[in-house]
Order: structure tokens, then C-alpha cells, then sequence
């Protein structure tokens, strides 16, 4: 488990980055955190020509909050999120619930958010919740800056619309209505493993409605997915939560809409203890158990 | 002053362990190993031209290149082919009818038998560029049809060797049980068990270094639990003479019964150390582990279990068809462990175990943490909780009525084990007291009467192992040796992998000769420093080396008397030995320290070969878990594992053994397993992501208790401790899943309990009376 041999350069500034992202004769790779880099190279999976390290690249470690909107870095490490106060309101509870999933503390202290968009694994929480929310990639190359939706953005297992040549600078999310409650549950075999399904809710009520709905569906293709038709049946519909400790009996609008994203939006993927028949039913109980989780902030 | 709690941990807890990893050895070369990606197949061409041509690269040999050398006229060995890999007849683990015909390559030559097995070796400068020319090894390899479970390899459709059955050997213990037994009796159960291939997963992978010196010795440096036998089956491979091989095992970090033999990569870089007249070491990593390390367990098995109305066992008989791997050399004869176990702590009138081993193209099997006795107890524990059901027993009860007394120890059980001691309801009695039986089952009560509760399930398990050693494998070296300075140094034929060993011997020694702990230092683990020696397995180091330790301190205080009786010339049986001193018993005069006494007449010490008779701990585990039916996850609430292993020598460290082991136990239970592609290779791409091991955050909240029955057949009264939980454990985790889902059909909770296992087995019919 030893890397094949391997240029490396340490830009300071982005465009030094760019500069030597430019080079698309050679497999070049863009070291963050390392987090999935490191391990790939390690396995040989991954035998870069060059390593890019941003660590000491000037400002990528920012995040801010300006008009609406949260605009993360690219060295924004996983740990940080761990903080509901981290970013502001529903966002950051959000952000919170589902940090603590990535693998353990050493790692969240290394591994970032935009790593995990650029690796685009689908078993990603933060693939799964940019996609809900509605987040914006942006990508600069030394030919110029550009913003891509996180709905056009993922096209497969680590696949991605970023070009080669281009650096994921930073991901912007709109900040959700304040009266937004979120959710988020993962089910996984031990702590230390990826998510076998993971699902993130955010749901917004109005005068007991539900005014508008996200459903981000980790694992449950090969991609991240948002379940637009689970989202549909909801819309519009009254909020009632049954008492702490009931299951969701199975005509519920939760436990209904589940049961559409399992059958309609996910495409879950045959894996060791995990064939599709169990995903599915996974991914109908976690919809549904989130979606309460969801609702509780909501009602509190 | 820092308080550390075992005297290894201020080296090993502050980083300043020497592993064989640490070692810094000049001109050192690191070997690599290409392994075949194939399950099966026929080896067509391995090409290392490209490989030689790397920087960095000092050599490259597929076994053809090994193969048909003119005899080397080396110093010290008679080097000439690659030697093949050695079988084992230790504890009757293998035998010769089993690997006539069947040879184990080093390399393989014109055949591939498992995934993983080394087809060439790339020896570079370090491990890095070794790699690389790993890399360019191009291999050709043509697929056979692959067989991964003893079912599928039984029938002979696809051998592994040409002209031989994969069915390698076959072994009983007991009598045959007659059909009318089974017949006439008031209840007989029936089921299928399948014990999964586990991991042994120490934290430190395999290690060697074989450094050739001046003089034309070889110094292996090794891992290890075993080294001297290391050095026997090395020194014959190379045509060696004994003493000019010597074997030291570093720091370790663990082994669970994994690195007790010589395996292909040992043989081949100690080989290509003596050709090369240079040292290579190699420093197996955790995916090559994955692929290429021993594996434990690996039985299919089928039992029938019958009682009369009463619930009085009448007949137990196991058959079993083990996945013994792709060679017979270490482990063929594993599964008797089990067979001779299959008895348990019951004192059943007829048992009867069979044993099909079977070739498979899967790594080889081989001891691993429990070693037999977990299929025993996981068969009979589960095949108990069926039995109760049937006659609307508690399982408690059911076991209370079946139990070997108290009072009927030395027992010899039907399958031809005499257990030494035990008091087996004591075990369970206070197993149930701790966990709070009634209440747990006045809980799942409430529970079932209640549809928005998750059912509850509780699960017990009885078992006996056996400790020491097999019959010939029950004896050790120790030796004591007082200093002027008053340092006492002891030495024994164990070699810690991580047992405590530096804590728990010289606090032994020292209390038998009443000195401070701190003047005793222990010697291990080294071929130089002891003459002989056997090592570490079957849980034997305290009781086999304890009690040999405790014998030659015994001696040396004789000696000691003599000496002193000789200088001052008075008979000996008026020299009295206490608190490390002689001293004259009607003569008011100061007493001698055995320092002084060194000082006065010369050197003290003794050599000594001790051995043991065999130990039986026993013990009661019970778990209580929960079951999320919708999602098919077990949530272990509480784990209460009651171990006796006679006399405890050191209590924290016996716990330890106990929590550890338990926890490995869990893993068998919910976690892990290896799955194998169609094609007969395991899918581990995600390494450690992949084969999941219990984390300190799966760990349930487990509490540990002893009960204490001496052994009359080792003299300290101590039996082995530290492979319970693996024994254990597993059944009652699997039991309590079983007992809050109440399913009919006990096949289909098949270890391990992954989610989508007890999910599936949750929309199962459930048994005739539940609720």
C-alpha cells in the first residue's frame, strides 16, 4: 500500500493552482484534505503524475455569510460543522446533524466539504444535502470562473461537470426560511463505515402546510439524489406527528412519501448486505423517520 | 512518578516499542509480493522482465526462477529449488495422509488456489520501489471454476489438486448415535449452523527480517508466537543446523492464534536473505493481510439434539463440513477441536461429532482466537435456546437441568475430553444475578404487550474450552537465575504477542521467592536466551509457563538452601528460605540475601522443563439486545460475560482478555464476514471499509465477572484465560436476536447479523405460542 511515484507542487495563491491544474497532458489531482486522495493513491487505484496541495493556498479556508447566502471554502474542514452556530440558523442544524456521520474526529479534522463534492462518492452526505438545497459549485480554471448547479453538477459515481483544468474554489447555499426544520439520519453497519442509505430533510411550514420540501437521498443510486416525487405528495399537506416512540402507522403522509422515494426516486445499487430489496426498504423507513425529524424542529 | 498499569505500557503507550517494523538493519532490502487476483486458475506466464528493469529494484523471481537451481554452495545452508511450505502436526492440526500429494508451494508454480497467493517476489531497496516493480509483473493466469464453501467443493465437480478429493480429512469423536435414540425420544431439534471465515485482524499484520551475519548465523526477526518452532521449520527448510538460526520476536501487536507457523512469504524471504547474503524483511500491510493471512472458523455445520419430556438431554450430534482453504498444511485437522468440544457443559449421555474437511480456494484456515471451541459452543448454545422453546422451558432452566455437577469433576465426557474442574450453574447463576434476568424478562414482557416498542430479546450461552495445549504440547522451559546485583532474571519458552507477560511473570516469580517485584526482569520471545521453548497458544502462557516459572523458583530456593548449607556447613535442612534471603533457623544470625549469597559461592541458577495437564475454563454469558424490525439493526443493550479460569494470577489483566475477547465475539455475532464474488474472490476493495470490525462505538456497555474454580491438574489452579468472549459471546448475542424475534426458523439467522439478515428474518413466521 505505498503511492507510484509522484510530482507534487504547494501553490500559495489560486492562480498558482490553476496554473498547474492547467496541465491536462498529466493525471493531475488536487490534494485538500486527502481524506479519499490519499487512500486511493495508497490502494494505486489513483497514480497521479502531480499532486496539487491547496493547503497553503491564502483564503480558501473562509466561510461566510452574505445576503442569504453561506459561501464555504474549499479548506473548510468537516469538523467545523459540527457546530450547529457554525453557519446560521436551520442550515447549520442541519450541517451539524449530519457532520458527526463522516467518519471520525481525526479525519472531520482534515477531510473538507468541497473535497467531498469534488470526489463526489454516493455515499456523500454533503453531495446528498448540496443537491436538496439547492447549492452552487464554483469553479475557476485559468480560462475563467464559473457556477454550476449541484443539479447539473453530479453525473455518476465520482463523476462530476467539473472540467479537469478547474478548481472547485467554493459551494454557496442559499440559507433556508428560518422557520425550516431539518433532519437527517444515516444508517450504516458500524460508525466506521460508509452509509449504507443516508436521507436529509428539510421542511418548511406555512399556517400548518407544507410549503416547500427537500429530500436528499444518500446511496440510493449511483449518484446523489433528490426525491422529487416523495417531495410532491407532501406539498401542501398538514403536518401531524405522531407521539415520541409510535411508528409512523403506513398511511401517513411521511411513511407514503418514504415509500415513493424508495420505489420512484432512488435507484439503489446491489452491495454486500445491502441488494436493492433491503435499500429500498431502508430508504422507505429513513424517509419517513426523517421527515418526523424534520417536523419536530418545525413544531418546537 | 507515573503510574503505568502493565510495565510494557510505558515503552508501548509512549511510542518507544520496537516492532520488527522499527528496526533499523543496515542494507536492509524490502520484499513484495505479487498476488494473484485470480480464485483458481492455471499460472500460464509470469513475466518480471519489466519489473527488473526499475530503479530501485534489486530483484524479481517467479517460482520458475526458483525452480531446478544447481545446489548452492552456500556456508552455511544447502540452499537449492524455493522450499515449499511446511505442514504442521502440532495439536494434530494437520498430518501426512492429508498433504501426501498435495504440495504448498512458497510461490505458486503452475497453479493458484486462492486469491491472494503469491505468484512472484520483488525485493527492492525499500518498500516504495519494491512496489513499483510489483507493478510491472505481468502475470497470465487462466480461470478455473472456483469453490468458496465446503458444500460447493464436496463434490468433487472442480478439484483442487488432480486425482485427489477436495475432501482431505475426515475425523470423529464418540460413538454413532442410533436412529431409535432419536426415534423414541420426547423432543429432537434440528438445524443448520454456518460459522463464517473471520479475520484474525491483529493490529500488527505478519512480520520477518532475516539478517544473515558475519559469522554465517542468521538472525530472523519475527512477530511471532512460536520461535522455536519458527527456527525448526526454518532451519530444516534451508538444510540448516538449530544453532545457527536464531529467532527473537519484538514488540507484537497481537497475533489471536495467527502467527504461530511458517508461512510462504516467511519461507521465501528468509530463503532469498541467505541467497542474497543480505537482509530482507517483510512488513505484511493490512490489504496483503486481507488477502493473504490465515483465516478462523469456516464450518457448515448440522446438529439434532434430543430430550426426553423433562427436558433431560438424551443425544447431541454434530456434523460438520469445515473449509479448511486451499492447502491442508496448518489447519485439516482444526475442526476436531470442535468435534472433541461438542460435549459443552452438559452432561448429555450420548454425543457424537463428525468432521468432513474440506479444500476450498480460499485462504487457508487456521487457529484464530477460540479455535474450534466457538463452533462447538455457538452449535450446542443455540441448538439449547431451540430445544427450550420446544418444551416451553427458560432456557436458564433448561441448562440448570442438563449441567455436568459440581461434584462429578474429573468428568470424562463422551467425546473424549476429561474436564479437570467446574462448577457451571455457579457461572450461570451469577451471570443471571449481574445481567437481572427477571427483570430483562419481566421487560420483554411489557414489551411484547406493547406494539410501539421495540422487541426485546435475551440471550444465554453456556460453554467449556479447553487451555494448555493438546497432550505433548504441555510443557514449557523456565529458568531463574539470581545476580550479584540482586537482580533476578527469568526467562521462559512464551512469547507475548500482547499478554502481559512482563507484568504478570515477574510479580509471580517474585512473590514465590519473596523479593520485589522490580529486582525480577523477564527474558522471551528470543531461540538464543532459551534452549527451548513451545510459545503462546491455546491460552496456555500462565497456565503451562506460570506454572513452570513458579517450579524453577521453587528449584532455585532448593539451590539456594544448598549453597548456603555447604557454606556454612550446617545440614540443609536447617536453612530456611524467606523474603529472598537464607537464613540459618536456630542460628539468631542475619539473614543472607540471595545477592550476597551469589557473591559468596558463584552464580545460582536453574534450568527447568515443566509441564501442565490440561485446563477446562467455563463460563455463562448472557446479552440482552434489541431489535429495530424495520431496519433489521440490533442494538446490544447489556453484556454480562462470567469467565472462570481457575486461579487468576493478575485480575486486571485476566478482565482485560475477558472484555477484549468478547468484543471479538461480537464481531463474529453482528459484524463480520467476508463476501465472495461469483468468481471465488473476496470483495474487500474498501479493505477495513469492507470486513467491519467492532469500533469503540459499537462496543455495548459489558461487564465482566469471574467465578473461581481451581484446577487440580495445573499446580498454580490456574486455566487458560482470554479466548471466552470469542467462545462465548457470539451465541448469545445471536440468541437474544432470536429471542426477540421469535422466528420459527432458526437457519435464517446465519452469522453475522448484518441489518438486512435480521431484517429479513423479522417478516419470517414466527414460532407456534408466540406473542
Amino acid at each position: 500500500m505505498k503511492p507510484a511515484a509522484f510530482d507534487y507542487v504547494a501553490p500559495r495563491t489560486v492562480d498558482e493552482a490553476l496554473n498547474a491544474l492547467g496541465d491536462t497532458r498529466r493525471d493531475v489531482r488536487v490534494l485538500a484534505g486527502g481524506q479519499s486522495l490519499i487512500l486511493e493513491m495508497h490502494l494505486q487505484r489513483i497514480r497521479p503524475d502531480l499532486v496539487v496541495d491547496i493547503n497553503r493556498v491564502a483564503g480558501l479556508d473562509r466561510l461566510s455569510v452574505n445576503d442569504g447566502t453561506v459561501e464555504i471554502g474549499a479548506l473548510v474542514r468537516h469538523g467545523v460543522f459540527e457546530s450547529p452556530q457554525a453557519v446560521p440558523g436551520p442550515l447549520g442544524r442541519l450541517f451539524a446533524l449530519a457532520a458527526v456521520n463522516i467518519a471520525h474526529p481525526p479525519i472531520r479534522a482534515r477531510g473538507t466539504m468541497v473535497g467531498s463534492l469534488a470526489w463526489a462518492h454516493p455515499a456523500s452526505e454533503w453531495c446528498a444535502i448540496a443537491l436538496a438545497l439547492d447549492a452552487v459549485i464554483e469553479v475557476r480554471s485559468t480560462g475563467g470562473a464559473r457556477e454550476i448547479a449541484a443539479r447539473d453538477y453530479f453525473r455518476g459515481p465520482f463523476q462530476t461537470a467539473r472540467a479537469r483544468d478547474e478548481l472547485i474554489t467554493s459551494l454557496r447555499f442559499p440559507l433556508p426560511a428560518e422557520d425550516t426544520g431539518v433532519g437527517f439520519i444515516e444508517h450504516r453497519r458500524t460508525h466506521f463505515c460508509f452509509a449504507q442509505v443516508a436521507v436529509a430533510a428539510a421542511l418548511t411550514v406555512h399556517d400548518g402546510l407544507i410549503s416547500d420540501v427537500r429530500i436528499g437521498l444518500v446511496n440510493c443510486a449511483d449518484r446523489p439524489i433528490r426525491a422529487h416525487a416523495a417531495e410532491q405528495v407532501l406539498i401542501g399537506r398538514e403536518v401531524i406527528v405522531p407521539a415520541v416512540g409510535d411508528r409512523l402507522p403506513g398511511g401517513h403522509p411521511f411513511a407514503r412519501a418514504g415509500r415513493i422515494a424508495a420505489d420512484q426516486d432512488a435507484a439503489p445499487l446491489a452491495e454486500p448486505y445491502a441488494d436493492p430489496e433491503y435499500r429500498r426498504q431502508v430508504i422507505a423507513v429513513l424517509v419517513g423517520r426523517t421527515l418526523r425529524q424534520a417536523a419536530e424542529g418545525v413544531l418546537q | 512518578m507515573e503510574q503505568w498499569a502493565r510495565r510494557e505500557d510505558r515503552r508501548l503507550l509512549t511510542g518507544r516499542g520496537q516492532f520488527v517494523a522499527d528496526m533499523a538493519v543496515q542494507n536492509c532490502l524490502d520484499a513484495v509480493f505479487v498476488r494473484s487476483g485470480i480464485a483458481h486458475g492455471v499460472v500460464r506466464d509470469v513475466d518480471c522482465a519489466a519489473a527488473r528493469e526499475v530503479p530501485g529494484v534489486v530483484g524479481v523471481w517467479s517460482a520458475a526462477d526458483l525452480s531446478g537451481l544447481p545446489a548452492c554452495a552456500h556456508a552455511a545452508a544447502r540452499l537449492q529449488d524455493l522450499p515449499p511450505v511446511p505442514h504442521t502436526l502440532l495439536a494434530k492440526l494437520s498430518t501426512a495422509e492429508a498433504v501426501a500429494g498435495r504440495e504448498w508451494p512458497a510461490l505458486a508454480k503452475d497453479r493458484v488456489r486462492y486469491a491472494g497467493e503469491a505468484v512472484a517476489v520483488v525485493v527492492g531497496e525499500d518498500r516504495y520501489r519494491a512496489e513499483d516493480g510489483a507493478a510491472e509483473v505481468a502475470v497470465r493466469i487462466d480461470p478455473l471454476p472456483a469453490v468458496v464453501t465446503p458444500s460447493a467443493a464436496a463434490g468433487d465437480s472442480v478439484l483442487l489438486f488432480d486425482g485427489l478429493s477436495n475432501t482431505a480429512f475426515r475425523g470423529e469423536a464418540g460413538t454413532p448415535i442410533e436412529e431409535t435414540v432419536w426415534q423414541e425420544a420426547a423432543v429432537v431439534v434440528e438445524a443448520r449452523y454456518r460459522q463464517q471465515l473471520l479475520m484474525p485482524t491483529p493490529m500488527e499484520c505478519r512480520t520477518i527480517l532475516a539478517v544473515p551475519e558475519q559469522d554465517g548465523r542468521l538472525t530472523v526477526w519475527s512477530g511471532h508466537q512460536m520461535p522455536h518452532r519458527l527456527r525448526r521449520e526454518l532451519a530444516a527448510l534451508l538444510g540448516m543446523p538449530l544453532d545457527r538460526i536464531r529467532v527473537v520476536v519484538p514488540d507484537t501487536g497481537g497475533a489471536f492464534g495467527s502467527k504461530s507457523a511458517a508461512f510462504p512469504e516467511f519461507v521465501t524471504v528468509v530463503y532469498l536473505a541467505v541467497m542474497l547474503g543480505r537482509p530482507v524483511r517483510w512488513i505484511e500491510d493490512r490489504l496483503e493481510s486481507m488477502t493473504a493471512a490465515t483465516r478462523g472458523r469456516g464450518q457448515d455445520q448440522r446438529v439434532r439434539l434430543a430430550a426426553d419430556a423433562d427436558g433431560h438431554l438424551l443425544a447431541y450430534e454434530l456434523q460438520i463440513d469445515a473449509d479448511v482453504g486451499a492447502y491442508p498444511h496448518l489447519g485439516v485437522g482444526l475442526p476436531m477441536q470442535t468435534a472433541w468440544m461438542a460435549t459443552g457443559p452438559y452432561a448429555t449421555p450420548r454425543v457424537h461429532a463428525s468432521v468432513r474437511s474440506v479444500l476450498t480456494n480460499t485462504m487457508v484456515t487456521y487457529p484464530y482466537r477460540g479455535a474450534g471451541r466457538p463452533e462447538a459452543t455457538i452449535a450446542l448454545e443455540r441448538s439449547m435456546d431451540l430445544l427450550a422453546r420446544r418444551l416451553g422451558l427458560d432456557p436458564a432452566e433448561l441448562r440448570r437441568r442438563n449441567f455436568i455437577p459440581a461434584e462429578d469433576f474429573p468428568y470424562q465426557t463422551p467425546t473424549g475430553r476429561c474436564y479437570d474442574s467446574g462448577n457451571y450453574a455457579a457461572a450461570l447463576d451469577l451471570a443471571l444475578e449481574t445481567i437481572g434476568y427477571d427483570t430483562w424478562r419481566a421487560e420483554q414482557t411489557r414489551r411484547r404487550h406493547d406494539p410501539r416498542a421495540l422487541p426485546l430479546g435475551i440471550g444465554l450461552s453456556c460453554y467449556v474450552e479447553r487451555s494448555g495445549g493438546e497432550p505433548g504440547g504441555l510443557h514449557d522451559f523456565a529458568g531463574i537465575e539470581a545476580h550479584e546485583d540482586g537482580t533476578i532474571i527469568a526467562r521462559c519458552g512464551a512469547a507475548s504477542s500482547g499478554q502481559s507477560h512482563e507484568t504478570t511473570f515477574p510479580a509471580l516469580v517474585a512473590a514465590t521467592l519473596g523479593v520485589d517485584e522490580s529486582r525480577v526482569q523477564l527474558i522471551e520471545g528470543d531461540t538464543d536466551a532459551q534452549p527451548e521453548g513451545l510459545g503462546s497458544f491455546a491460552s496456555r502462557s500462565a497456565q503451562v509457563d506460570g506454572a513452570a516459572l513458579h517450579h524453577a523458583s521453587a528449584l532455585l530456593i532448593d539451590l539456594a538452601r544448598e549453597r548456603a548449607a555447604d557454606l556454612w556447613g550446617t545440614p540443609v535442612e536447617e536453612v530456611e528460605w524467606s523474603d529472598g534471603s537464607v537464613h540459618h533457623v536456630r542460628d539468631g544470625s542475619a539473614a543472607m540475601d540471595v545477592a550476597e549469597l551469589v557473591k559468596a559461592t558463584g552464580p545460582l541458577s536453574v534450568d527447568d522443563r515443566f509441564e501442565s495437564g490440561m485446563g477446562f475454563p467455563f463460563g455463562a454469558h448472557v446479552a440482552v439486545a434489541e431489535v429495530d424490525p424495520e431496519l433489521g439493526t440490533v442494538r446490544v443493550l447489556r453484556l454480562v460475560v462470567v469467565d472462570d479460569c481457575g486461579v487468576v494470577l493478575n485480575p486486571a489483566i485476566v478482565r482485560g482478555q475477558a472484555f477484549g475477547s468478547a468484543v471479538q465475539g461480537i464481531g463474529q455475532a453482528l459484524y463480520e464476514g467476508i463476501p465472495y464474488g461469483d468468481d471465488g474472490v473476496p470483495l474487500l476493495a474498501g479493505g477495513l471499509l469492507d470486513y467491519l470490525l467492532p469500533t469503540a462505538t459499537e462496543v455495548p456497555p459489558i461487564e465482566v465477572k469471574e467465578t473461581r474454580t481451581p484446577s487440580p491438574s495445573t499446580p498454580l489452579g490456574a486455566k487458560g484465560a482470554g479466548e471466552s468472549g470469542c467462545i462465548g459471546t457470539p451465541a448469545a448475542i445471536v440468541n437474544a436476536v432470536a429471542d426477540a424475534l421469535q422466528i420459527a426458523d432458526p437457519g435464517l439467522l446465519q452469522m453475522p447479523l448484518t441489518p438486512d439478515v435480521v431484517w429479513r428474518a423479522a417478516r419470517a413466521a414466527k414460532y407456534e405460542g408466540a406473542r
